[in-house]
């Protein structure tokens, strides 16, 4: 859904050929979410599909330009004053890891979350040093863009470790006040039986 | 190394209610070097941090600062050592209300016996590191707070001192300030100092070399970086 309001967005800013429209969508997310020239098509063929986007004439050996439509433009006013859903959540290779981890078997889930807070850690570490290369005032536009969307990734796997810290706590306290320990031992089998 | 703890471990009481604060911590802080301490309320970060700085001793374990072992000194060389060696930062900025940007950054060396134009000159100096000289003659309440806090890391940083140790440093401040911090620390660190920074929000201490975590006095886990940024995005432009 986001690559196809993306490209309108841009569409609505001037017309553009399928190959500017990905250098473009690219070039305004700091590349963070790359596009394949496949996507790019059949995004655009859908978007005139719908009576969005429509192609102009096309001049001798031009690749086709495309532009967004009226309907187009009400279509985007409508995307940039509806907040995005949040009522499902996106499924999570880590959370689902956990919720599994903490009633499996044999997992040291201690080990576990030091190891993932170990790898999480060291990410947000490298988009810092992305950030960092950055000038922190007055950032061009495009640099601001850029900036934002760093902010983005680095403020998600803050909240990563943030969870992991307390997953860490709340495993910690479990094991002592009721004597559970999700690594699995006896005494957790036992006290779910 | 600017800071060396081997075995260090800290038991506060005795007997039954004796509580170990640390227990066996190695920790090298080398120049140019930041590292980031996190951990729970209780973890042990504060105590790391004032045995760091030698305002606590260890029960166990030896503390190098500035190639001096600590408790080796007595009292008088001790206190002399961590004076002119090392530099706080609180959250709370800490500047004394009544004497200017220059004058709080002056004081550290004003307490050292140094002459008050030599002084004066190395506060500039140190102002004009992080990017605040324009402000050498305000007063506290005449900036904001992530003006104090500049003011505070070149205070912390005058003359000689090569330490800074940070306890959250950016708590008082918004996100947007606190990272600006996080840049004016990380620049001073790199352009000659060393530091120990005590925080509990992952973003910032993203900004040190490497983080440890403590928990009930251990270290559990800490991170260097592997590999470069570019490892991290499928496809950056830079």
């Amino acid at each position: 859904m986001s690559v196809r309001q993306g490209m309108l967005a841009l569409l609505a800013e001037q017309p553009m050929h399928a190959y500017q429209l990905r250098q473009q969508f690219e070039h305004r997310t700091g590349g963070t979410w790359p596009l394949n020239m496949g996507q790019v098509s059949t995004t655009l063929d859908r978007l005139v599909r719908d009576g969005l986007v429509e192609p102009l004439a096309e001049q001798g050996d031009e690749p086709a330009f495309y532009r967004a439509t009226a309907t187009g433009r009400d279509e985007l006013a409508r995307w940039w004053a509806t907040p995005v859903e949040r009522t499902s959540p996106a499924r999570d290779e880590l959370s689902i890891k956990l919720a599994l981890a903490v009633t499996a078997p044999g997992v040291d889930v201690t080990a576990l979350v030091q190891a993932q807070r170990t790898e999480t850690m060291r990410a947000l570490v490298d988009l810092t040093r992305l950030k960092a290369d950055i000038p922190a005032a007055g950032p061009a536009p495009d640099d601001l863009a850029w900036s934002l969307v760093l902010d983005n990734l680095v403020f998600a796997a803050e909240a990563e470790v943030r969870w992991l810290n307390h997953v860490e706590a709340r495993v910690a306290r479990a094991v002592r006040t009721a004597g559970v320990a999700p690594a699995s031992t006896e005494t957790r089998t036992e006290a779910h039986r | 190394m600017v800071l060396s703890l081997r075995g260090v471990t800290r038991v506060h009481g005795s007997g039954p209610t004796a509580v170990r604060a640390l227990a066996g911590v190695d920790l090298d802080v080398r120049l140019g070097e930041l590292v980031a301490v996190m951990g729970s309320s209780g973890s042990g970060k504060s105590t790391l941090l004032n045995i760091a700085g030698g305002l606590d001793g260890p029960t166990d374990g030896a503390v190098t600062l500035a190639g001096d072992e600590l408790h080796a000194l007595d009292l008088k060389a001790r206190a002399r050592l961590r004076r002119r060696s090392v530099g706080y930062v609180f959250q709370d900025f800490n500047l004394i209300p009544a004497l200017t940007a220059a004058e709080n950054a002056a004081l550290p060396r004003e307490l050292d016996g140094i002459s008050g134009r030599t002084a004066r000159r190395e506060a500039r100096a140190a102002l004009r590191e992080v990017g605040v000289e324009a402000l050498a003659d305000r007063f506290p309440d005449e900036m904001s707070g992530g003006q104090q806090q500049r003011v505070a890391i070149a205070r912390a940083l005058v003359g000689p001192r090569r330490l800074v140790l940070a306890d959250e440093p950016t708590g008082a401040l918004d996100s947007a300030t606190g990272e600006d911090i996080m840049r004016v620390l990380r620049a001073r660190i790199d352009a000659g100092a060393a530091g120990l920074l005590v925080t509990h929000e992952p973003r910032f201490a993203a900004w040190a070399d490497r983080t440890i975590f403590l928990r009930d006095g251990v270290v559990v886990d800490g991170t260097g970086t592997r590999g470069g940024p570019e490892s991290l995005l499928a496809g950056t432009r830079r």
